[in-house]
């Protein structure tokens, strides 16, 4: 069932009775059953469809529930070149989507500009999203999306709070 | 169209699509004033994508640029590195080698067919039909690994090179491909049995997005687009580039130029490329693929690195103010992109890097026809209008 | 331009033929270069000139393909070429009847950015020129909806000239959130 973390009962009940914490079962729901919210601009969006496809198939990762609503999301997937006039834009969906929330930069645009350092082109929207994974490539492979979904869900199972959440330590 | 504007009632709304919906493809937005269900009117905004390809082509050289290239419409990189290439060539006044061309031909035609693939898949995942886009991408996965083969990448190849391209076709490629085009038009049967005579998908395209041909001449509409309202102009045909008159095909035109004609155009267009595909291996030409000029083209490895004159010659290709310099001039070259013309206006001042590169891009002028074959109609059309001319935002914002 | 030398080897291009009987007052200069006519003309009269490549019926242009713009003045043969207009406006036109294409350039002076626009021959213009306008500030007069298309309405400037940095000049740093009407 992929609980590792579980541990048995007391003798007396035959083993039927498993104990864990509250905040460990929910991590594990969360972990697979990733809704990504495709901010999807450029090239890095169709490799993100070729991800989706047939192929390489992201559902077998349990993410494979494209939600085009930020509201019913909490993993957002940056792919493709953002230029000034679209940074407000993915600034708002973020703000938009529920807590807890994870960011996944896609490609070299994403993440630092790749090759276009130019005067409209944002370069790297870490600059204004906090940001969980960030992916090589222009554009990345398939593989390499799926490996940072399961990065995202490790994040996730070993109960580290999203980039995008500040914690208070007392 | 029912609704229609005379059922206006004077309670307008307006909506915002975009630029983040699932049928924009990335960055399309079009501001809709709606009366009930009916589109009043629609303003189409660009610029969501713009990312300064024509600023960086004044400070790249010519083969730098190639890179930039890949990522304008990038469903098709292969083509777009065909057209750029062929401007610097013609700037130069050098051709290249019988067998490039029919390279060039080749890998043109098999990302028409990816392009129109991937079209296929996402028009119809708007309109509802799922499976169409999981048949259309395990179609475009065998041409990706084709591609990979070739090029080295999936997606972004930067395969040409000015005076050539980057390797010769691989050992076993001709297998390959011949391997595809045998078995595309059955798998493309597949999609025809579930689309073309499907009530929904007819009901949702035929007669939706309707231009004429003159507002479509008038609009600057060009490929499928162009050919759907009955036009039979092809680039191709008409001012064939790279040996594209020796191989024989046929130019699909519709009737009515709406979303359904759209539809038919390419999907005939995939099976004339796929004759295109097979001529071209038949007839392909033995001998060098790259030009043997030392000022366009590298030497081969060999020669740089066991000869002088090759190692000068290979400095003098990559080091900064030397390199491909075309003569002062100016040169518009118009290609046959899957999308329709796609033109390169470059400027050189004699140096290494261009003074000015325009692009024409075939995208940007069918979204501005897009309020044209909205109006009037209904809000859910937007979507399948949207679909039918694919507009890549890549190309269209720059 | 060797024209003694083009009109012994083929035909003079119709299109030129045309113009010099009349609009010869108009041109600046013509050339043939690589398939293409290219003509240069005065800009009070380059309206009339495109007008009647459109309209005439054996020409028939009737497909604009393309506006653009070129800052010359990094260039200075171009600039002594023609009273150091510093913007070449652009147009490539496309006859469906076999005249092939044409290349219209119309030099614009800094101190006088107007040009007449060319939307009511060609519904295409529009974009085009909202481009050329957003990129080189040209001011194409009559124009319907001159805006900004590319860049956001609130950018300051005009990125393709030569004097504009490729990196830009800070705005891609520094947001104002609130005041972006998204």
């Amino acid at each position: 069932m992929g609980l590792d973390f579980v541990g048995q009962g007391a003798g007396e009940t035959d083993g039927n009775i498993i104990t864990t914490t509250i905040d460990k079962v929910v991590n594990w729901g969360r972990k697979n059953s990733l809704w990504p919210m495709p901010f999807g601009t450029a090239c890095c969006a169709i490799e993100m469809m070729a991800t989706l496809a047939s192929k390489f198939d992201l559902s077998r990762f349990g993410s494979e529930a494209i939600r085009f609503s930020p509201r019913q999301s909490d993993l957002l997937i940056v792919s493709g070149r953002i230029s000034i006039k679209m940074m407000p834009v993915l600034k708002r969906i973020y703000d938009q989507m529920p807590d807890p929330k994870w960011v996944i930069s896609m490609g070299a645009c994403a993440s630092c500009g790749g090759v276009f350092d130019t005067y409209t082109l944002i370069q790297g929207v870490d600059q204004f999203i906090p940001v969980d994974v960030y992916i090589p490539g222009c554009p990345p492979r398939p593989e390499d999306l799926i490996d940072a979904v399961l990065q995202v869900q490790q994040k996730i199972a070993s109960g580290a709070a999203p980039k995008g959440v500040e914690v208070v330590y007392e | 169209m029912q609704g229609g504007l005379e059922r206006a009632t004077g309670e307008k709304m307006i909506l915002s699509f975009g630029p983040q919906h699932p049928a924009t493809h990335g960055t399309l937005r079009i501001v809709l004033e709606l009366d009930g269900e009916s589109v009043l009117k629609a303003i189409p905004h660009a610029g969501y994508l713009h990312t300064g390809f024509e600023k960086l082509g004044e400070h790249l050289d010519y083969n730098q640029y190639i890179v930039v290239t890949d990522r304008m419409n990038y469903l098709s990189p292969l083509s777009n590195n065909f057209g750029y290439v062929l401007a610097v060539e013609q700037l130069l006044g050098v051709e290249v080698t019988k067998r490039c061309q029919y390279i060039r031909i080749l890998m043109a035609e098999l990302s028409r067919l990816a392009d129109h693939l991937l079209w296929l898949g996402t028009a119809a995942l708007d309109l509802g039909a799922f499976s169409v886009f999981l048949y259309s991408f395990r179609e475009r996965e065998k041409l990706y690994s084709i591609f990979e083969k070739t090029t080295g990448a999936r997606l972004t190849t930067s395969y040409t090179r000015v005076g050539g391209v980057l390797r010769d076709l691989y050992d076993g490629c001709e297998e390959d491909v011949r391997q595809f085009v045998t078995n595309f038009p059955k798998a493309l049967k597949e999609t025809h049995t579930l689309l073309t005579k499907n009530r929904i998908w007819m009901d949702r395209t035929k007669g939706v997005g309707a231009i004429s041909a003159d507002d479509a001449i008038g609009y600057g509409l060009t490929g499928p687009c162009l050919r759907a309202t009955g036009i039979a102009h092809d680039i191709r045909k008409a001012e064939p580039y790279s040996s594209y008159e020796e191989v024989t095909f046929d130019v699909p035109v519709g009737t009515n130029g709406d979303a359904y004609d759209r539809y038919l155009v390419r999907m005939e267009e995939m099976i004339q490329s796929c004759g295109i595909v097979t001529q071209v291996l038949d007839n392909m030409p033995d001998g060098p693929v790259n030009l043997e000029d030392n000022k366009v083209t590298m030497p081969n490895k060999p020669d740089a690195y066991g000869h002088i004159e090759g190692l000068i010659h290979h400095f003098k290709i990559v080091m900064d103010g030397h390199g491909v310099q075309p003569p002062m001039g100016e040169h518009y070259c118009a290609t046959e992109s899957p999308n329709g013309e796609l033109g390169f206006y470059i400027v050189s001042d004699g140096s290494g890097t261009a003074y000015r590169i325009r692009i024409r891009p075939p995208s940007f002028f069918h979204f501005q026809a897009l309020p044209h074959m909205l109006e009037g109609g209904m809000v859910s059309d937007t979507v399948a209008v949207l679909g039918s001319l694919n507009v890549i935002a890549g190309e269209l914002d720059r | 331009m060797n024209e003694e030398k083009d009109v012994e080897e083929q035909p003079k291009p119709l299109v030129l033929e045309k113009l010099e009987a009349h609009h010869s007052d108009a041109l600046l200069a013509q050339d043939e270069a690589r398939g293409s006519v290219v003509l240069v003309v005065r800009k009070d009269q380059a309206y009339a000139v495109l007008e009647y490549l459109k309209t005439d019926p054996e020409l028939a242009y009737t497909y604009l393909v393309d506006v653009t713009a070129v800052d010359n003045s990094q260039m200075e043969s171009e600039l002594m070429q023609f009273d150091y207009a510093r913007f070449m406006v652009v147009y490539h036109l496309y006859s469906y009847q076999g005249q092939g294409r044409v290349r219209v350039k119309v030099p614009v002076h800094e101190n006088d950015l107007r040009i007449t626009s060319v939307t009511g021959l060609w519904q295409g213009a529009n974009w085009l020129e909202r481009e050329t306008y957003d990129m080189f500030g040209i001011d194409f007069e009559g124009h319907p909806d001159l805006r900004r298309i590319l860049m956001p309405d609130d950018f300051e400037g005009h990125p393709l000239r030569k004097d504009y940095p490729l990196r830009g000049r800070g705005e891609r740093e520094s947001f104002n959130f609130d005041k972006q009407n998204v």
